[in-house]
This record gives structure tokens, C-alpha cells and sequence, in this order.
């Protein structure tokens, strides 16, 4: 009776003492009835933040208010307006606001519409419809830019690397190779080693689409540890994130400090997105909260933390149902513009989070038409795999089998996996539940 | 992947940005009616930030004060952002756009991703609304992506859905009735769904606060007031009515509550043991039922309140278990009794974890930040009068059937079997499987 009593006693205190104190404003359900704010010190919203100090936050507001003044008196000096695109795309990718392509379109409103705009506006529009999966328009433009006889070879060596990107996310690697071997040839010899640097980069990556994973590592590697004689310092973010990808698909646990380093030079959405992912499937909940913490804002954002409320805290609890709501209608929103983007994220939220894994598949598979990338296969796999239809996923094995494409989270159990074979084992074996990457 | 190498090429900053955030969107809900048209608009204060500089303090943060101040601009924006045009000639708006208290006080309403500005409009038209075209303009100037999610109706008819997107010049809205005049085919800016499509979308959760508003006739700002605190109650009392685990858990103790221990000499072999008989003293068998009832709702309200305030707020995967567990211990409590008089302590301590239970049912009601206290007493008091009928109604069949052998059965055997079903859901909600209802 009396230990009764004292376990008793001790499970009313951890309920009373056991949990921080959530402390978020946003921990209620989303309610479209108008309220008016109690106090007039209450924050009401937190605007997408500057970077560095209040000093320089302020500094950087102020030149951003001075820059949109300058652009309203003087519309149509290009200079002026590619300068605040450029900003506009850098800020965009920082914090993933598709806002601020709407910023470029409308900073470069006079030439926009243009049959044939000056090329750096055809370079940014290209890179604007890429950034909206509008692939076609994209290649369009890119296709034309590189068929002008006499180009500036900064702008044809940034066309030949955004349409690199494109063909790759299409799936057209041998396209995309083509591409990052004229880029590290003789003609962008006077761009220095910074360009050379990103054209090696780019091959090693398609190497390892491709099957030569192991040389692609040590080439990446190689470029990590030999530091640029252009660009003093660290290895650069995005050359980290590249090597932690590359290991993720190879199921080496060198991905996670990694992902961590390059998040720590380049700390925006895509990267801690991709860390997340990697945290889920290592089943770490817990720090993909603390990692995402404050960046909601951003929808993949928010599928990374629904996800990790799922298996830190279970799929009845609040905070997991509030943000999977809150997701669903972030997509629902996102359906009637008509953006179709989402495919890959829609997927893996009707699959991890809602459990239809019909829907999932549907969406997996319009995805898979329009895009190739490893993160796309895994959706569709998982998703066919979920939803009992194994058949669905054939298109993946063919890409894969073409291409020599390898990836340690379509094996099954997440070891690594050797030259894709689709064996009936590896097909039927079903995959944890929590957080797979997309 | 190639894309984030473009990031890197220092010459010119141009990144890929997947889609992230939600769009910009902004909800206009637009009423003909006669010759008057009336519109909510809820538009971003992300969005008006951008253009009208309301972060005075350049702290990235805006303060409701921040937003109050500057009503009269968001106003005016908002009236210079929507012209409706009745039968060709452009209606006249009925109250100046920037006298801010004219008609509705300033107020926010939240979305998926923020807070938006829910600014209220009407216009004068000459004549009765026939044919209804919409100039859409809001930021057209500063972000083309921009869309109006326009729902529209004519009187109380049901809501048809156009997107808009701003600077596309007049589009028409297919107003049904009598006087509305059929056309085919929208411009393409203009994605007017027939009513079948917005039924489907009605049905979404992002629009259900807009059904729910249809339904009470009013425009979705039925969040306050006697009508919302009646909701609550009703919440309340609904809750623990379909909630089996409460109603298990207080059928446990109170079941023993019309007995009483006695300890005596067994016939046979004359050892003293304590066993179950019949109550003889009404009042103090009642006095037993008042304490665990009061235990329970002290108790319940104490941690629904903690959690409600967001003072403490645990994984419902932990409380929902330790419900199960709070309700296997009472029934077994009955059959082997550790704590026979004072079950008020165990109803207590248990209680406490029951308010974590209904504090997530009181969020997913859907609670707007702001006034937290008249939702919580309304639900609070729902749960006490659900839990007061679930006592008149067991009290007097158990006082009076408590000499039957039927009674003595129907305890033991009544235990046994709640402790058995809870003990199902406590393995259930430990491991997030489905084996029964509940």
C-alpha cells in the first residue's frame, strides 16, 4: 500500500514536471475566424528573418526598403533590377519562399514577357520556371541562350550548369554529363578554378547516378580537402551536401556529420531538410525538432516535423495532428493555384502520415513522370510497396537498371545495396514506417 | 545534385529553390446581394509587410500594434486590390476604404502559414447584379505569383470558387440565380470550378471553418460570444460521452462506492479477512461517491488547464497510455483492493492525467488564440455535466440492486472485463497498433 501510494505520488509529478513548457503560440488549431489580438506589445507574426545581429538585420532591411525605392523610381535600369533579382533568388533559397521568385518576375516585369530579353533576364527567368518545376519552359530558354553565338561566358557557364540541374532532375543524365563536360573543357578555362571546381563537382555527381559511386566519393572528397585557390577557407556548403547525399545513397553513416557540416556553412531549408531526412531514418526524432525548430514556415519544413511528432510523440497527439492538418491544407492551398510541385512531399504525407497509401502511389507515380531523382524513386517505391502494388514501381527498377543508379534506402531494411537486380525479396520486404527520405 | 551547385558559382548567384513555403494567397469571400456586394479579404501580413512596411521597429517581428497603426493603408490597399464590375460598370465602394472602426475593427484570422488581415468591403452598385466580373489587382505590382482564392456567391446561395490571378483585367464570375446570365468559358487566369468541384472542396479542412460559418449564417466570426461557449459545453459533454476510457475509469470507482469493507471471521475456519458487503449508511456511500467525483473533476481540470495554457503540454502517446493504465489499475483495484476507502487519492492522481486527454480534445475542437478561458470553462463544464449524468444515472440502479447476487456478479465480472478491454488499449497506444476500437 504504501510503495502503491509512493508510485502513485511519483507518476503525478513527472505528469506535473515532465515536459518543458511547449510555449509556442502556434500550438492551437488553425481557426479562419477573425480575432482581434488582447494586448498591443502581442507579436502577431514573425517575418522571415534577416541574417547577423539586430545591427545588421536592420542594416539589411533598410538596404532591401532602398533598393524597392530605387527600382519604383527607375523601372526599367537592368542593372538595378538584375542586382534585386539576384537578391530576391538568394533570399528565396535561404529561407525556401516561393514569394521571392514572384519578387523576380515583377522586378524584371519590363522584359518578362519578352520574346527575346536581354540574356541575364533569360538566364533568371529560366531559373525562376526551373525553381517552379516548369522544366519545359526552362530548357526552352536555356537551349536558346547557349545557341547565341556571342555570350558572355559567365552567363554561358551558368546556362550550362542550371541546364545541367534540369536534365538531371528529368532523369537525362547522359544529357546532363554532356553538359558539365563542356563546362570543365578549355572554353571556361578564364572563369578560374571556382567554375572548374563546380564543373568537377557536377561530374562526380552524375557519376554516382550512374553506378561509379565509389570514384565519385573519392573525387568529391579530393575536391573537399584540396581547397580552392579562388575561394579561400572551408570546403563550401553545397560541395558537403553533395558528399552527404552521395553517402546517404550509399547507406554509409559518414552522411550525418556531413549533412552537419554542410548546414553548418550553408544553413537553408533545403539543407536541413535533407539532414532531417537522414535524422528520421536514423530514428532520431528528437533532433530533427530541435534542428527544424522556428522554420515551419517553409512546407518541407513542416512535413520533416510532422513526421518526427509522429515518432517522438505518437500519431494520436496533438502537435502531430495539428501539423499534419496544417500540412493538408498547405496542399489543399497549393491545388487550387494549380501548382502541381508537391508531388514528392504530397506523397510521402499521404503515405507516413495519413496512411492512404493509394493516394501516395498517385501522386508517386505523376511525380515520377516528370521527375527522376533519387529522392523521386524512393517515393514511388515505398509508396507501390505500401500500397501492395509492387508492379507500379517497374518504371524505377528499368531507370535504375539504365542508368546503373544505386541507393542504399530502396534496399530493404536501409543496408547498403549492391547493383540494383529487383529481386522479389528486395521488392516485397516492407520498409520501416518512419521518415523515409523524399 | 547539380541544382544546389548553382548556388556556388560565385559569378552569379542564382539557386534553385524547390518550392517550399505555401504561395501567396490571399481568401476573398464575395457576396452579391440586390445591388450590394460585400467581400472578406484575408490577406497575409507577410504579404503587407512587403509592401507597406509595417515592421517599424525592423525587427522582424510585427507587434499587433505594428498592424493596428496601420489599418487605414491596409485598408486602402485592399480596396485599391478588388473592383467588383456589375453589368460593365465598376460598383462604388459604400464605405471609405480607410476610415478604419467604420464598419468592422481591425482583426487577424489565422491560416495555414501565418497570420493574415481580414479587411471587410462593400460597394454600391447602380442596379441589381446581374452579370458579375471581378478586377483582381492585389499585388500585381510586386508579386505576379500572387493569387485571390475568390469564393463567391449570391445571397446565401452556396460558395463558387474562381482563382484570380492579379493584373489580368476584368474576369467574370459565374453568379448563379435568376438574374445572373450563364457564359462559357473563363479567361484562362481564371479557374472558375463548376459546383461540383467547390462541394469537393468545401469538404477539404481548409475550408471547413467556412462551412461552418455558411451554416450559422454568419461570416465565419462566430468564435466568441454565448453561441461558441454553448459549442464548448456541448464539446465537452460530447466528449466524455464517446470517451470510454472516462466513463470506464469513473464506472470503475464508483461501482464499489454503495459497498463497504468489513472485516469479520470466516465461518469455516475462523481467519479474519475483509470482504465486500453491502452498504448500510446511504449518506456515507454518497459522501464517497462526492469525494471521487470532486477528486476527478479537481483533478481533470487542473492539468486541462496546464495544458491549455501551453504550461505543460506531454506526447498524447504517454497520456493516452497511462489512461488505459489509470483504468485497468481501478478495476483491478476492485477485485484485489490495494486502496479500498480512499479511492478518491487514486481518482486523484489518475484524474490528472485524464485532463492531458481532454485538453487534445479541446484543441482539436479548435480553440482561436486569444480568449483561451471562456473555451476552457465551457468545455469544462460540459465534462461535468457529462460526468454528473454518467453518475445519476449508475448511482441509484447500483444502491438499489447492491444486495443482489446479480450485483456481486456484475462488479467482479464488470471489473475483470474493463480491466481487460483497458489493458488492450493500453498496449494498443503504447505501440501505436489498432486491435479495437477505442
Amino acid at each position: 500500500m504504501a510503495r502503491a501510494a509512493t508510485l502513485l505520488r511519483g507518476l503525478a509529478l513527472a505528469t506535473l514536471v515532465g515536459w518543458p513548457a511547449a510555449g509556442s503560440p502556434s500550438s492551437f488549431a488553425v481557426d479562419a475566424g477573425p480575432a482581434i489580438p488582447a494586448r498591443d506589445d502581442e507579436i502577431v507574426e514573425r517575418l522571415p528573418a534577416h541574417v547577423g545581429d539586430a545591427a545588421q538585420r536592420r542594416a539589411a532591411r533598410a538596404a532591401e526598403r532602398a533598393q524597392r525605392a530605387r527600382l519604383q523610381a527607375h523601372p526599367d535600369e537592368l542593372g538595378l533590377a538584375l542586382q534585386a533579382a539576384r537578391d530576391a533568388l538568394g533570399r528565396g533559397r535561404r529561407r525556401g519562399d516561393p514569394r521571392e521568385l514572384g519578387t523576380v518576375e515583377a522586378v524584371l516585369a519590363p522584359w518578362w514577357k519578352q520574346a527575346q530579353p536581354p540574356p541575364e533576364v533569360r538566364l533568371m527567368r529560366a531559373t525562376v520556371h526551373q525553381s517552379q518545376h516548369e522544366f519545359a519552359a526552362a530548357l526552352v530558354d536555356l537551349d536558346a541562350l547557349l545557341a547565341l553565338p556571342a555570350l558572355a561566358l559567365q552567363v554561358r557557364a551558368q546556362a550550362e550548369l542550371t541546364r545541367a540541374g534540369v536534365q538531371q532532375v528529368l532523369g537525362h543524365l547522359a544529357e546532363a554529363e554532356a553538359g558539365c563536360r563542356r563546362l570543365a573543357g578549355t572554353a571556361f578555362i578564364a572563369l578560374g578554378d571556382g567554375a572548374r571546381r563546380n564543373a568537377l563537382a557536377c561530374l562526380a555527381e552524375l557519376a554516382s547516378l550512374q553506378g561509379r559511386d565509389t570514384a565519385a566519393s573519392a573525387a568529391l572528397a579530393r575536391l573537399a580537402n584540396a581547397p580552392s585557390t579562388d575561394v579561400p577557407g572551408d570546403a563550401p556548403g553545397w560541395l558537403q551536401l553533395m558528399r552527404a547525399e552521395l553517402a546517404q545513397r550509399r547507406g554509409d553513416p559518414a552522411a550525418g556529420p556531413l549533412f552537419a557540416a554542410a548546414l553548418q556553412s550553408d544553413p537553408d531549408v533545403y539543407t536541413r531538410c535533407a539532414y532531417a531526412d537522414w535524422l528520421l531514418d536514423a530514428g532520431r526524432p528528437g533532433e530533427v525538432l530541435a534542428l527544424l525548430a522556428g522554420h515551419e514556415a517553409a512546407d518541407p519544413v513542416l512535413l520533416r516535423v510532422a513526421l518526427a511528432e509522429r515518432a517522438a510523440f505518437g500519431a494520436r497527439d496533438a502537435r502531430t495532428r495539428r501539423d499534419t492538418r496544417l500540412l493538408g491544407e498547405r496542399f489543399d492551398a497549393a491545388l487550387l493555384r494549380g501548382d502541381r510541385s508537391h508531388g514528392r512531399e504530397q506523397s510521402r504525407y499521404e503515405l507516413d502520415l495519413r496512411g492512404d497509401p493509394a493516394a501516395a502511389l498517385r501522386l508517386a507515380q505523376a511525380n515520377w513522370r516528370v521527375q527522376h531523382e533519387p529522392a523521386d524513386a524512393v517515393a514511388l517505391v515505398r509508396a507501390a510497396r505500401a500500397a501492395g502494388r509492387d508492379a507500379a514501381a517497374d518504371e524505377v527498377w528499368r531507370f535504375l537498371h539504365e542508368t546503373g543508379g544505386r541507393d542504399a534506402r530502396l534496399a530493404a531494411g536501409g543496408a547498403a545495396a549492391g547493383p540494383f537486380l529487383p529481386g522479389p525479396t528486395a521488392a516485397r520486404d516492407g520498409l520501416p514506417m518512419n521518415g523515409s527520405p523524399s | 545534385m547539380i541544382r544546389r551547385l548553382l548556388a556556388a558559382l560565385a559569378l552569379a548567384v542564382i539557386a534553385g529553390s524547390a518550392a517550399a513555403h505555401k504561395a501567396s494567397d490571399a481568401y476573398v469571400t464575395l457576396r452579391v446581394a440586390g445591388a450590394e456586394v460585400s467581400a472578406r479579404l484575408d490577406i497575409a501580413l507577410r504579404d503587407l509587410d512587403r509592401d507597406l512596411d509595417l515592421d517599424a521597429d525592423a525587427d522582424d517581428r510585427l507587434s499587433w500594434r505594428e498592424v493596428r497603426t496601420r489599418w487605414s493603408d491596409i485598408a486602402a490597399l485592399a480596396r485599391a486590390g478588388l473592383v467588383p464590375i456589375a453589368d460593365g460598370a465598376a460598383c462604388t465602394p459604400a464605405t471609405p476604404g480607410n476610415a478604419p472602426g467604420a464598419e468592422a475593427p481591425p482583426a487577424l484570422a489565422m491560416h495555414s502559414d501565418g497570420r493574415y488581415a481580414v479587411v471587410r468591403l462593400s460597394w454600391h452598385c447602380a442596379a441589381a447584379v446581374r452579370q458579375l466580373e471581378a478586377d483582381y489587382r492585389l499585388f500585381a505590382r510586386t508579386d505576379p505569383t500572387h493569387r485571390g482564392i475568390v469564393r463567391y456567391a449570391r445571397d446565401d446561395g452556396p460558395l463558387q470558387l474562381a482563382v484570380l490571378g492579379p493584373g489580368a483585367g476584368p474576369v467574370r464570375l459565374h453568379l448563379p440565380g435568376p438574374p445572373a446570365v450563364a457564359t462559357p468559358a473563363a479567361p484562362d487566369t481564371a479557374i472558375a470550378v463548376a459546383a461540383a468541384g467547390a462541394q469537393a472542396l468545401a469538404a477539404s479542412p481548409a475550408f471547413a471553418t467556412v462551412r461552418a460559418a455558411q451554416a450559422t449564417g454568419a461570416d465565419a466570426d462566430a468564435s466568441s460570444g454565448p453561441a461558441a461557449f454553448g459549442g464548448f459545453v456541448r464539446e465537452g459533454i460530447h466528449h466524455i460521452l464517446i470517451g470510454y476510457d472516462h466513463i470506464l475509469f469513473l464506472l470503475s470507482l464508483l461501482l464499489p462506492s454503495v459497498w463497504q469493507r468489513r472485516r469479520e471471521a470466516a465461518p469455516a475456519t475462523g481467519r479474519m479477512h475483509t470482504r465486500w458487503v453491502p452498504a448500510t449508511d446511504g449518506r456515507r456511500a454518497l459522501a464517497g461517491v462526492l469525494k471521487v467525483v470532486t477528486a476527478f473533476t479537481l483533478a481533470h481540470s487542473i492539468t486541462l488547464a496546464l495544458s491549455v495554457f501551453d504550461v505543460v503540454d506531454p506526447p498524447s502517446r504517454w497520456v493516452e497510455s497511462t489512461i488505459a493504465a489509470s483504468v485497468v489499475l481501478a478495476a483491478l483495484n476492485n477485485v484485489w483492493p490495494l486502496i479500498a476507502e480512499a479511492r478518491w487519492k487514486l481518482t486523484f492522481v489518475f484524474g490528472l492525467v485524464h485532463g492531458f486527454g481532454f485538453a487534445s480534445a479541446l484543441k482539436d475542437a479548435g480553440l482561436a488564440q486569444g480568449d483561451l478561458v471562456s473555451p476552457l470553462l465551457g468545455f469544462n463544464l460540459g465534462v461535468e455535466i457529462g460526468q454528473l449524468c454518467i453518475v445519476g444515472l449508475v448511482l441509484p440502479l447500483a444502491w438499489s440492486s447492491r444486495a443482489t447476487r446479480t450485483y456481486r456478479g456484475a462488479f467482479a465480472g464488470g471489473s475483470l472485463a474493463i480491466a481487460g478491454v483497458a489493458a488492450l488499449w493500453l498496449v494498443q497506444r503504447a505501440f501505436d497498433l489498432s486491435l479495437i476500437a477505442g
